[in-house]
């Protein structure tokens, strides 16, 4: 089955990361396909290039995890209306708005809410991970 | 198309969250999609009357409400326990579908994804 997934809540406060990360590795492993995981509220931090784990939770990476995921294939968007105001922004938006540095993570893609909806017409099942 | 059920359990004003449901959900009706919109819990306060964004330097939540017919979105609902337990005022200018948890539930089953669900 294809599947898209959304995350609403933030890295390392909220767990939402941490149980679709392992939702979606149990995908896989049945032979599921991922197509894409949509950052929506605030949820879009997990995108954000600065991300370090606390030492409470040092086996759980979630830059590392979520790049893992991505190598996979599949698509980590970032919605863009709700990531620019939190200062989650691409090189595109970093001139746009004259910030001085991108914080993007490279394994992610900032996207219009549009995506989201694409992304559920084209998929079997949605499954979101609340804040 | 598949049917959309936004629900909005947040207060609005607390956080950015019940406007950023709005979004969303104007954009899943710009796709031509089927939208419903559900307030529940601490949502329904954004049907309390003489809500003054302004002052606060905010739009107005009431307003945006309002305005949902002209973005498509016919279809909205507001859970009646939650309006009654909190005495919430209602702003009478404002066109909702008052629903019970049985109507809940139909409206669920009648939805084929929910976003905001919890």
């Amino acid at each position: 089955m294809i599947y898209a997934l959304a995350v609403h809540g933030a890295p390392y406060a909220s767990d939402a990361a941490e149980h679709a990360l392992g939702f979606a590795n149990a995908l896989l492993e049945k032979g599921h396909v991922i197509e894409r995981v949509f950052f929506f509220h605030d949820g879009v931090y997990q995108g954000l290039n600065g991300l370090v784990a606390p030492q409470t939770r040092f086996n759980v990476d979630l830059k590392k995890r979520w790049r893992t995921l991505s190598d996979h294939g599949t698509e980590l968007a970032v919605c863009i209306a709700s990531g620019i105001k939190r200062g989650v922004v691409d090189n595109s938006e970093q001139d746009r708005y004259s910030l001085p540095s991108t914080t993007l993570s490279q394994d992610f893609a900032l996207v219009g809410l549009g995506q989201l909806i694409a992304a559920i017409e084209s998929a079997d099942r949605y499954v979101e991970f609340s804040a | 198309m598949k049917r959309y059920l936004f629900v909005i359990s947040k207060a609005p004003y607390a956080s950015s969250h019940a406007l950023e449901q709005l979004e969303a959900a104007m954009v899943a009706a710009a796709f031509d999609g089927q939208v419903s919109l559900l307030l529940r819990g601490d949502g329904v306060w954004g049907l309390q009357k003489d809500q003054e964004g302004d002052a606060i330097e905010q739009r107005t939540f009431a307003k945006t409400l309002a305005a949902l017919p002209s973005y498509e979105i016919e279809r909205l609902h507001a859970c009646s326990a939650s309006i009654s337990e909190r005495g919430v005022d209602i702003d009478c200018t404002l066109h909702f579908e008052s629903v019970d948890y049985t109507s809940q539930q139909a409206l669920l089953n009648a939805n084929d994804i929910v976003i905001g669900g919890q």
